[in-house]
Order: structure tokens, then C-alpha cells, then sequence
């Protein structure tokens, strides 16, 4: 699904993210990317949605190399890659409904379509009855899942989960782990980048580890190990 | 396709409505340069009103002396009518110059008594020239100015018209310019303003535009609403200059009916040109607006 060869990405000499990174993630996997600030792991989400462009190595996501890919391209790559953030990324003016067609809405999705498809996407995420709050009105656990519903729009193959419980208590964290497993059984491949020591052990699924830009251990039903 | 274009419409409207005060601000500006390339173009059509009609009054009057038999007269006007640069001329008998005198004075008995007195008609024929331009007089004049003709030409009367139309043209030339100074001025203004609108409202939706992106919006589902903003920017501002435009000639039309005899009025000018006039404009401020969002968007939506 994911195939990374010898991925570099330089800033600067004084600042070098990733350092000749290669992996391969299979379609329908759940894997954790772990590693302390500054290892790489979100220049590694910025190389896959392509907004950043590697120095050096090549990506593919499926047989789709988007190592070069062109500007105008982006968008469709986008649309197979749900994402979901630490901070949510909701818009604050519109509605729990209003947020998740709003990616239909730009990606031109007819509105019948558009009906149809957020109250079952509200549904997986267990949001039916908020669909009219504000994400003011939302506890964080709550504004979390409405991303989730949000990436899952485009029935994305992937999803890359970058600290999604990097905001959320345990009881809220755990919640959200289980509704990225659900998905997962899905057969969508999730990547969860965290630093969250219990979520990743609970998980025992693969877990890379990345510090100071390299691979440094990559291990099935693995642990949190720094 | 449609779905794209309403959304994009929708998505404009949304941002018009949040950022109404720089919304109303930048159209308001919009209609002040609109309105002073009107008054521009006002000027130019009056001043040209103007010309033609002292142009149309102006001639060159040849008075000739009495002794001037029919023959000279006819030798003259053979000799006038053969340049290009004359258009007409018309010719007046010694009687008629009598009998036009005699009327335009019938109410001063003492002139009319001294013209009893002299024991025959005192005046010669009269010429009166038209040439194409003002400035062609001038040839004429010369042309008549020989030693053959000293004697039969008693006076010849133009310098006055040429004068008049030079100061027309002054005075308008300067109007022009100082309403053209405006225009530059407005035009300057409403870029700056277009531009930092658009700047403004794309550094407040920065978040949004993110998440757009995020979810996979092309870049034209981006740029989208900002192109339509100024698009609805210049149609709005348009009508309203328009608006205001036909409103001012309601109160302008009735003085330029007294100044310009032949019935010229600026709202027929306009409604007989209405195409054109407000087509050049809309194209000019759509090209401003486009340009200053187009150049915003360059600066702030870099991905």
C-alpha cells in the first residue's frame, strides 16, 4: 500500500528531518509510527499527503508514485488519504454535519450524494444526535470523532492519524484507538503517529520507530520502546 | 461541473458576508473611480459638443469695399471655392448687406437718417466662408492677403472664433487632465484595496483554506471564490456608478440644454452608447479586480 525507498528530506544542513527512511506498510495494516518531537514523524505525514516533497528517495502509495507528483494532482492524492490531527481542524462556524460534508462539498459531490452518505459516516463515529452542535459544543473526545467522520468521507484507503489523542484523556483516547480499529476492520490502513506509550502497547499491532530522522526499529505486535 | 460553480458561488458569498465592512469598503471605492472616469468621459463628450458647435458658428467674413464691381467678386469666389479646405460660401449682395444693416438698426433713427443722407448704398458685398477646420482660416486669410485683392477687401474678420476655440480647448484640456489625475488616483486606491481585501480575507480563512486543502479541494475550488468576489465587485460597483451616473444627468441635462442650442443632452449621449461606454468599464474594472486578487492570492496561497 505504502512503499517508502531511502527517503531523505533535507530543510537545511542544519536541519535534516528524515535520513534514508525505507518501509513498506501493507494494505489493511495498523501501524504505529512512534518517536520523540523532532524524530521526523510529521515530515513523514507531510511526504505522504505531498506537501512536502522528499530531497531524496521515492513514495508510492499503491502503484501510484507520487514522489514527483504534479500540483494538480495533489488534490486527488489527497482524497485517498483521510487525515486526522491533534488539534481536530474543525471549523469553528460550522455545524458537526456542516464540518464533515464540507469535504464533500469541495471535492464536488453531488448534494443527494452528500445527504446520503454524513449520517452514516456520523453514525460509525457515534455522532447522529450532535450533528447540529457547534465543535464549541463538543467535548474534545466528541470534536476528535467528528474528524474522524470528516477523513473518512472519500472512503480513503489510508488514514494517517497524527497524535489524534494528543489532546484527550485516557477514557476519550481509548475511545477514539477503538474507532480507528473499527475502521481498520474495515480494511482501511491506518498510521497512527503518536507518542502515546499505553495506546501504542494496548494496540500490539506493527510499530515503527523513528528517531533523529531514521528508522531505528520496526516490529510486528510490537511495543513502545525508546 | 454545476455543482463546482454554485458551490464556488456559495463559498464567495459566504466570504463576501464575513467580510462585509472590506467588502462595502472596496466597492464603494470601486464606484468613486467608476464614477470619476464618467465624469471624465462627460467632459470629453461636452468639450467635443462644444468645438463643433463654435466650429459651426465659426466663418470668415469678407467684407468688400463698394467700389468691388460683380466681376471682382465673382473672380474672387471662383478663386476661394477651388481650395479643398472650403466647405461653403455664401455670398451676400451690396442690397442685402443694405437691407440686413437697415433691419438689424431699424430702431436707431439717427443712423438710418445718416444713411439717407449719403445718395448711394455705402456697403459691398459680404463673403462668407466655411472651412473644415478652424485653423484652415488662417490659409484662406493669407490667400486673400495678396496686393491684387488690397483694394477690393475693405476688412476680414475671423481672429475672434480662433481665440474662442483656443480657450475651449485650454480649459478642457486642463479639466481633462485634472479628471484623469483622478481616475489614476481611484484606480491606484482601488487595487490597493482590492488587493488587501482579498489578502485579508484569505489571511482570516487561512485555517479553512488548510483544511480544503486537507480534504482534497483543487486549487481552483480555491481560488475559486476570491476570482467570483471580484467579479461580484465590479458588477455591483458598476451598477451603482451607473446608477448615480444617470441620476446626475437628470440634474446636469436641463444646463447643457440652455448652453448647446441643438437639443445635445448626455443621457442620449450615454443611452445611445451604453455598450460601449459601460462595457470598457466593466472590462477595466474587472481587469483591476482580477489583477489585485489574482496577485493576492500569488502571495498568500502558495502551497
Amino acid at each position: 500500500m505504502i512503499t517508502v525507498e531511502g527517503i531523505t528530506k533535507i530543510y537545511s544542513t542544519s536541519s535534516v528531518a528524515l535520513r534514508d527512511v525505507s518501509l513498506h506498510i501493507n494494505a489493511g495494516e495498523f501501524v504505529s509510527i512512534i518517536g520523540q518531537s523532532g524524530s521526523g514523524k510529521t515530515t513523514f505525514t507531510k511526504l505522504l499527503i505531498a506537501e512536502e516533497k522528499p530531497t531524496k528517495g521515492k513514495i508510492k502509495i499503491g502503484d501510484w508514485d507520487i514522489t514527483g507528483i504534479k500540483t494538480n494532482e495533489i488534490p486527488f492524492l489527497r482524497r485517498q488519504i483521510g487525515m486526522i490531527f491533534q488539534d481536530y481542524k474543525l471549523l469553528p462556524q460550522k455545524t458537526v454535519y456542516e464540518n464533515v460534508s464540507f469535504a464533500l462539498e469541495v471535492a464536488g459531490e453531488k448534494s443527494h450524494r452528500i445527504h446520503q452518505v454524513i449520517p452514516q459516516l456520523l453514525d460509525i463515529v457515534g455522532l447522529s444526535d450532535r450533528h447540529n452542535r457547534y465543535p464549541r459544543q463538543l467535548s474534545g473526545g466528541e470534536q476528535q470523532r467528528v474528524a474522524i467522520a470528516r477523513s473518512l468521507a472519500h472512503r480513503p484507503k489510508i488514514i494517517v492519524a497524527d497524535e489524534p489523542t494528543g489532546n484527550l484523556d485516557t477514557i476519550n483516547a481509548e475511545e477514539i484507538i477503538q474507532i480507528l480499529k473499527k475502521i481498520n476492520e474495515f480494511g482501511t490502513t491506518i498510521v497512527l503517529l503518536t507518542h502515546n506509550r499505553e495506546v501504542v502497547n494496548a494496540l500490539r499491532r506493527r510499530v515503527i520507530t523513528l528517531h533523529g530522522g531514521h528508522l531505528v526499529l520496526d516490529q510486528e505486535a510490537g511495543k513502545y520502546i525508546l | 461541473m454545476m455543482v463546482y460553480i454554485s458551490r464556488i458561488l456559495k463559498f464567495s458569498f459566504q466570504d463576501i458576508g464575513r467580510n462585509f465592512g472590506l467588502s462595502f469598503m472596496t466597492v464603494l471605492i470601486l464606484i468613486l473611480m467608476l464614477l470619476s472616469i464618467d465624469a471624465l468621459w462627460s467632459v470629453r463628450v461636452i468639450t467635443r459638443e462644444a468645438i463643433n458647435a463654435v466650429k459651426e458658428q465659426v466663418n470668415v467674413s469678407i467684407y468688400f469695399s463698394a467700389s468691388a464691381s460683380d466681376k471682382n467678386v465673382a473672380e474672387i469666389n471662383k478663386y476661394i471655392t477651388a481650395f479643398p479646405e472650403v466647405v461653403d460660401v455664401k455670398l451676400q449682395s451690396a442690397e442685402d448687406v443694405l437691407s440686413s444693416f437697415k433691419q438689424r438698426h431699424g430702431q436707431s433713427k439717427d443712423i438710418l437718417n445718416a444713411l439717407g443722407e449719403l445718395d448711394k448704398n455705402p456697403f459691398g458685398p459680404t463673403m462668407i466662408i466655411k472651412t473644415r477646420e478652424p485653423g484652415d482660416y488662417k490659409k484662406i486669410i493669407k490667400a486673400l492677403s495678396v496686393p491684387e485683392y488690397e483694394n477690393l477687401i475693405e476688412a476680414k474678420s475671423f481672429d475672434e472664433h480662433e481665440s474662442a476655440i483656443e480657450k475651449i480647448q485650454n480649459i478642457t484640456n486642463r479639466a481633462e487632465k485634472g479628471v484623469a489625475g483622478l481616475v489614476i488616483l481611484f484606480a491606484g486606491i482601488s487595487f490597493l484595496i482590492v488587493f488587501n481585501t482579498i489578502r485579508s480575507a484569505i489571511s482570516t480563512q487561512k485555517i479553512e483554506i488548510g483544511i480544503k486543502r486537507l480534504v482534497g479541494a483543487s486549487n481552483w475550488f480555491i481560488r475559486g471564490p476570491y476570482l467570483v468576489e471580484s467579479f461580484i465587485f465590479s458588477i455591483i460597483s458598476l451598477i451603482v456608478a451607473s446608477a448615480l451616473l444617470y441620476l446626475s444627468l437628470r440634474f446636469v441635462d436641463p444646463y447643457l440644454a440652455v448652453v448647446f442650442p441643438n437639443n445635445f443632452s448626455l443621457t442620449n449621449y450615454y443611452n445611445s452608447h451604453i455598450l460601449y461606454v459601460f462595457g470598457i468599464q466593466f472590462i477595466s474594472v474587472l481587469i483591476l479586480t482580477v489583477l489585485s486578487s489574482g496577485l493576492a492570492m500569488r502571495r498568500q496561497l502558495r502551497v
